[in-house]
């Protein structure tokens, strides 16, 4: 009795031990930093239908003040590579509508053709031109829509500390004549509001 | 009786010093008609005040006939069947059907029929059915569509050196070539409006003159001149900048020909003389704070961004960067370069290569601004951030060891290799202190942003190696400061704010520079 009791704790021990070790150091090789103030998990969806796993990520903004950026909590699907992760914060950065009172800093329509990361802690965005025509001008535009994108990568993908835009697969001097994107750019936190 | 003595000494004072002022008054320079025939020119007689020439000399030199009907009092100037009518006195002249109203009109002077130059560019040319332009600074009548280019000559001289810079516009192809006794200057041009400072003989340059064949100018070498260096460049739109550099003998490292001693009497002792004092260097950087360049955003095809009532940023950028132009030459007498003069597509390198080849003092990009927010509105001023400037490209600005170059009037200096990508850096504390002086400056004069002074990585600024700032005028965007931007009046304060900071940082510049 005590001995058949002892295997069944040992077991049960075992596979949490196993369990933890998948979800913690498997899943922790993919994402170098886990995101420190992740929601609860969403509510769990109909049997039958299949759980997409999310982070909880912070997308920016154009702040009430209308010049600075401002970031807003936002589920984003998890992936198994940080270079899958930091392309799927890309498209949500460009897909996700501003919660009121903040209005989109990147233009609608635009759309991601490829994201690389380096061994340097570069992160290289591919975006599709639309990213440019929708722009509109102005060098206030241009700043916060870049650092948008800067932004939604090195604040949720910490290892990752600067991004180049890249547009159509090509290295480009500016959107539209201002910031230069000829290399990688830092996150700017001058132009960010704390809420 | 004593009265009749004291107007005869009266009317002898007053006739003395009729006399001396005649004979003081110099005789005004004649004027050269330039046609696709050849030069002439003409002398010019002053009444009123202004310019006269005769209507003969002008007729003989233009192939113009005339004809005096006694019975009207008129004249009649006709060529190839076309024709005008002018009465002496009278301001209409009757010109191929049409009454030309001018300024002054035709008259008798000492027998002779006089007319203006007025009267050429605007009768004659009728007559000729040919364009005639007067440019009043050469002094020369063109006739026909002929490439006259205007040229500002300017000339620096040390004992060891002297530099003569041209600035030609339109930009016009140029060669520059060394022969004898002197150097020539050749322009593709049918003739030259050039203005030519006299220029004091010395042992390097004897002086400069316009040469006998058309569209050359002729720089006579002095005794001591060795050999030259020319650079032939477009400066700005539409202008081409020469520059000349004349080295003495044994200057910069030369010594192809030997020192020719100083010109002296057959008696003067054969002794060494005591040389030069060391010379000034011939570098405008250290002369004074003399150029700035203005940068008009955008141009072309890329317009900037467009206002809700359709205004675009190129076009706003470009006129308050003439306003700002017009204020500084006139009231600063500084050079001021626009990067562009008209509705041109630029590069970005372009730009702070224009202001780093002229060794400008300030670099100013001008921009009107746009935000999604409607609401955003006022100016903001930005300078360079240094975000990806790593060390070791500041290293590399603060070269220890680096290269060391001959220099004119003797002597060596570091030879200055800057990346460009590095170029602004060692400027970032200059930068940052005139955009505060332009943000106050603007603050007095519109209203400013939210966030008036920034840093950003703007692309028109890594390359300049001088202070530089980037000024974002207003929103466009804004319905309200759209309309304020496209008028004259705001354009008229935003000009005159970058002038009392330009103006300021000037003073202050000069004050700290030893």
């Amino acid at each position: 009795m005590t001995g058949r009791r002892v295997t069944i704790i040992a077991v049960v021990a075992a596979a949490a031990i196993g369990l933890g070790w998948v979800m913690f150091t498997a899943l922790g090789r993919q994402l170098a930093t886990p995101t420190p103030d992740a929601e609860p998990p969403p509510p769990r969806p109909a049997a039958g239908s299949t759980v997409e796993p999310h982070i909880a990520a912070t997308l920016f903004f154009v702040a009430e003040d209308g010049v600075r950026l401002q970031g807003a909590p936002a589920d984003v699907p998890l992936r198994d590579t940080p270079a899958a992760q930091a392309r799927a914060l890309v498209e949500a950065q460009l897909a996700t509508d501003a919660p009121a009172p903040l209005v989109r800093a990147v233009p609608a329509g635009a759309a991601v053709r490829s994201v690389f990361l380096t061994g340097r802690d570069d992160a290289y965005v591919d975006l599709d031109g639309a990213f440019v025509s929708g722009l509109g001008g102005g060098s206030h535009n241009e700043l916060l829509a870049t650092y948008a994108i800067v932004s939604v990568i090195t604040t949720n993908l910490t290892p990752v500390r600067r991004v180049q835009i890249l547009i159509d697969g090509r290295e480009v001097e500016t959107l539209t004549g201002h910031v230069d994107l000829r290399e990688p750019l830092r996150k700017n936190e001058a132009l960010i509001r704390t809420p | 009786m004593r009265r009749t003595a004291a107007l005869l000494c009266l009317a002898l004072t007053l006739a003395v010093a009729a006399a001396v002022a005649f004979a003081q008054a110099p005789a005004p320079a004649p004027i050269t008609v330039v046609s696709a025939q050849g030069r002439r020119n003409l002398a010019v007689a002053t009444v009123n005040g202004g310019d006269y020439l005769a209507l003969d000399d002008l007729a003989a030199a233009l192939g113009l006939a005339l004809r005096d009907d006694r019975v009207t009092g008129t004249t009649t100037v006709s060529a190839s069947g076309r024709s005008a009518v002018l009465t002496p006195e009278r301001n209409v002249v009757s010109a191929q059907g049409r009454l030309v109203s001018l300024a002054a009109p035709p008259l008798r002077q000492d027998g002779r029929l006089v007319v203006t130059p007025e009267f050429v560019t605007r009768v004659v040319s009728l007559v000729l059915d040919r364009r005639v332009d007067f440019r009043r600074g050469g002094r020369l009548l063109v006739v026909g569509d002929l490439r006259v280019p205007r040229v500002v000559v300017r000339g620096e001289f040390a004992a060891n050196a002297a530099q003569v810079t041209l600035e030609i516009s339109p930009a016009t192809e140029t060669s520059v070539a060394q022969s004898p006794g002197q150097i020539v200057v050749t322009m593709a041009a049918d003739a030259l409006d050039a203005a030519v400072p006299s220029v004091p003989a010395q042992g390097l340059l004897q002086g400069i003159r316009p040469g006998d064949a058309p569209g050359t100018l002729v720089i006579t070498t002095g005794p001591r001149f060795a050999t030259h260096r020319a650079t032939v460049q477009p400066v700005d739109a539409g202008t081409t900048r020469v520059v000349i550099d004349l080295m003495a003998a044994g200057a910069d490292g030369l010594s192809a020909t030997p020192p020719t001693p100083p010109p002296a009497t057959p008696a003067a002792p054969t002794t060494p003389t005591a040389p030069d004092p060391a010379p000034p260097l011939l570098d405008p950087v250290t002369a004074g704070f003399r150029t700035i360049v203005l940068d008009p955003g955008h141009g072309g095809d890329a317009n900037g961004t467009e206002g809700p009532g359709g205004t675009l940023e190129k076009h706003i950028t470009l006129q308050v960067s003439r306003r700002v132009k017009a204020l500084i030459e006139s009231r600063l007498g500084l050079r001021v370069i626009l990067t562009r003069d008209d509705d041109r597509t630029l590069d970005q390198d372009a730009r702070a290569a224009l202001a780093n080849n002229n060794r400008a003092n300030l670099f100013v990009s001008i921009h009107a601004n746009a935000a999604v927010r409607a609401s955003v509105k006022g100016a903001e001023v930005y300078y360079l951030s240094v975000d990806r400037a790593s060390l070791e490209s500041r290293r590399a600005v603060q070269q220890p060891n680096a290269p060391m170059l001959p220099q004119l009037g003797g002597g060596a200096r570091a030879l200055e290799l800057i990346l460009w990508e590095t170029a602004q850096i060692r400027h970032l504390e200059q930068s940052a202190t005139f955009a505060t002086m332009v943000e106050a400056s603007l603050r007095s004069k519109v209203e400013m942003s939210p966030s008036p002074v920034q840093q950003a990585p703007f692309r028109v600024l890594v390359g300049a190696n001088m202070p530089a700032v980037l000024v974002e005028i207003g929103y466009l965007s804004h319905p309200e400061e759209e309309k304020a931007l496209a008028s004259a009046a705001h354009q008229d304060k935003v000009a005159q704010a970058l002038f009392d900071a330009i103006s300021a940082f000037r003073t202050q510049v000069e004050k700290t520079t030893p």
